[in-house]
């Protein structure tokens, strides 16, 4: 069966400040959206709220994950339902290794984690080390990461573009049904972009649904949308192909504005 | 004396001859353990107005409460294979180069590898060194915590029982790591291990304490450590007590020329802890290292109270106590760095960080610096904070619950202070203490090599 992710009339905001003014999208798995706007327009809390950030809150419409309301769940629960955010902004934990944060989290999420008995050996709820080595040396390979990479400490002292193929390889490894890839080319030299990009392209396919968020349309020319939406003052303003991306990067986002502004605010 | 009799026995020195007579102990030592009796008599309890003890409460400690002496007999086996598996399991977690094992103080077991023995390395339980090197127990056998040194101290060498004698000859290095397993498996009875690590001359050793068991008990343990010139020691002292136990513990290391030290603390168990730990530097190009690890939870509460004692010039020390706490546990560290007037080029460093994991668990640093030297360089720093909601979110947002992101996180900050540990079995048997303590698997062990 084909999941779906559905965001309806969604109106969030932090401290009472309204920044999500009415979102609707729908995402099928296998299908691969982008979502394009200016800065300030409020996309990445479109993410965090998608992913369950505690700071935000949701003042109505409803995230349905195959018909069901994900907004009462926890963010380990909706990772562990099959959603995945990419950061923007990735955070370091010191002292805790690539493979070690990795091994857990994906024990977590496939459920290895749950199934730990009361009293069993400390290890017992984890993916067992063998065969978790194997899957994470085959998935660093398919990204081109080299294998030193998982001793290092998550995150600490990563170039920008480390983190982020940091983050492609966690979405490598979890296998959710749906991605958000949060400003994932912001940041980065042309060379990382495409590196990321690549890596991106190796794991879209049937069973992953894809939002790409982006100020920039130069990701989009090494992963091809579906569906590109324009969002603007917290809402989708406008929806249609690839050729929509071209269009804003040859005019730029003044027409957006223009076009939109005054509905908006009336 | 019959087991009834011993059964009967409370602290005094009626007790303390009775221990002695038991151990077929020698005159001085039992003359030792009753001067030392004399001492705790004078010394009188902390009444929690002294700096030492304003933080930690002895309120629900009582003496009288514990038998001052494990009354079952045990008896030493031959081969490792005939231990209980409690033991062989904690064995394997490292590979040594020797190993003994003790109960209440009594040797179970004990093995040093044949070419260490031929070069003159002894690794024994306390008793047999008594017995069998009595010259060189007397040179060093309360010479660095005097009996007098508090009135736990007094109360230790009045009751002391088992612990572990390491001595390594000049120009010996021990390869592996040496390994001890201290458990007090009768409840309610007291444990008063006592470790004496001497090196000669550009000797080298690593030694790791295990210490558990304890229900309803106590232990007042003493470590002394003699680095000698040019030589190297490395002790570990890992403290997983019941957590209905009441710890004591009073440490001390004085460097000789050019020696270098790491010590490190992981208290892991216990009800109440009380650790002083002491490190002169008194010759010249001397280094240590104070490393302290912690993770409290419920009503514990650990106190650390070091000194980093600089008398003689060009040494350096640098201490790091890395701490936990959950629910309404507390924990307590003060540290004091002396420099002595003429400890010109001295470098000192100390820093204590607790990580908060609730709001009604407490951590307070005192620290301290005393200079009279003008050529130095000395800091120190203690910091209290919680994890950042950003790293909690980050690895919810990867499937962990939050108590699970919360011990990963733990886990990573007491990285920094495996690091200088600089031995990876000595390492990997600590984090796998760690994973205990935290109910946490390091996932990445051996990963990649």
């Amino acid at each position: 069966m084909t999941s779906t992710l559905e965001i309806r009339d969604l109106h969030a905001g932090i401290e009472g400040k309204e920044i999500l003014k009415g979102v609707n999208l729908t995402i099928r798995q296998g299908e691969i959206h982008a979502l394009m706007g200016p800065n300030g327009s409020g996309k990445s809390t479109l993410a965090y709220v998608i992913m369950g950030h505690p700071g935000y809150e949701v003042y109505s419409g409803d995230i349905l994950l195959d018909g069901e309301s994900i907004l009462e769940m926890e963010p380990d629960e909706r990772a562990r339902a099959g959603l995945f955010l990419a950061f923007q902004y990735p955070v370091a934990i010191p002292g805790v290794t690539v493979a070690n944060f990795l091994r857990q989290a994906v024990s977590a999420v496939r459920g290895y984690t749950a199934q730990r008995e009361e009293g069993a050996p400390i290890g017992s709820n984890l993916m067992p080390m063998r065969e978790f080595r194997k899957e994470l040396t085959e998935a660093m390979k398919m990204l081109g990461i080299d294998p030193s990479f998982a001793r290092r400490y998550l995150n600490e002292g990563f170039s920008g573009g480390e983190k982020k193929r940091a983050e492609i390889l966690q979405l490598a490894l979890l296998k959710p049904k749906f991605a958000v890839l949060d400003e994932t080319d912001s940041g980065l030299d042309i060379d990382a972009v495409r590196a990321v990009a690549e890596g991106v392209n190796r794991l879209v396919g049937p069973d992953l649904g894809v939002l790409i968020i982006t100020h920039y349309q130069r990701i989009l020319n090494y992963i091809e949308p579906h569906y590109v939406h324009v969002f603007y003052d917290g809402r989708v303003v406008l929806s249609g192909g690839p050729e929509l991306a071209q269009e804003l990067e040859a005019k730029g986002y003044d027409w957006i504005r223009e076009k939109f502004a005054e509905k908006v605010t009336a | 004396m019959s087991i009834k009799e011993a059964l009967d026995l409370t602290f005094s020195p009626d007790a303390v001859k009775a221990l002695s007579e038991m151990l077929d102990e020698p005159g001085w030592m039992l003359d030792l353990r009753l001067t030392a009796w004399r001492f705790f008599e004078e010394i009188p309890w902390p009444t929690g107005k002294e700096e030492t003890w304003r933080r930690t409460s002895l309120r629900g400690f009582k003496l009288e409460n514990y038998k001052p002496f494990a009354t079952e007999v045990l008896t030493e086996v031959t081969q490792e294979a005939s231990l209980a598996t409690v033991y062989q399991d904690h064995l394997a977690e490292l590979g040594s180069a020797g190993e003994l094992v003790m109960d209440g103080g009594q040797a179970l077991y004990h093995h040093l590898r044949d070419d260490l023995a031929e070069k003159g390395v002894i690794f024994t339980d306390l008793h047999t060194a008594v017995r069998e090197y009595p010259e060189l127990v007397q040179r060093t056998f309360a010479q660095m915590v005097p009996m007098d040194a508090n009135k736990f101290a007094a109360l230790h060498y009045a009751f002391w029982r088992g612990g572990t004698f390491l001595y390594v000859p000049r120009n010996v290095s021990v390869d592996l790591p040496l390994q001890t397993i201290a458990r007090l498996s009768q409840e309610g009875a007291a444990g008063f291990y006592h470790t004496i690590i001497v090196t000669e001359e550009s000797a080298t050793v690593t030694l790791m304490e295990d210490y558990f068991g304890g229900v309803n008990g106590m232990h007042n343990g003493v470590v002394e450590i003699f680095p000698g010139p040019n030589s190297q020691v490395r002790y570990v002292h890992v403290q997983e007590f019941d957590g209905t136990l009441w710890n004591f513990g009073t440490h001390r290391i004085r460097t000789q020329r050019d020696a270098e030290v790491v010590h490190l603390m992981a208290s892991w168990g216990s009800r109440v802890s009380k650790v002083w730990i002491n490190l002169d530097l008194a010759e010249p190009g001397g280094r240590g290292q104070l490393l302290g690890l912690y993770f409290t939870t419920d009503r514990q509460h650990v106190d650390h109270h070091t000194m980093q004692n600089h008398i003689a010039p060009n040494c350096s020390s640098d201490l790091l106590y890395k701490g936990a706490l959950k629910d309404h546990s507390r924990s307590v560290y003060q540290g004091y760095i002396k420099v002595w007037p003429g400890a010109q080029k001295t470098d000192a460093y100390q820093a204590n960080r607790n990580l908060i994991l609730d709001g009604s668990a407490r951590a307070d640093s005192i620290p301290g610096l005393e200079i009279e030297a003008d050529d130095v360089r000395c800091t120190h720093g203690a910091t209290a904070g919680q994890i950042p909601e950003e790293y909690i979110f980050y690895l919810e947002s990867r499937g962990l619950d939050r108590s699970q992101a919360e011990r990963l996180v733990v886990s990573g900050f007491f990285q920094e202070v495996l690091e200088r540990v600089e031995n990876a079995d000595v390492q990997r048997k600590l984090e796998s203490t760690i994973a205990e303590r935290l109910g946490v698997e390091l996932a990445d062990l051996g990963f990649g090599e």
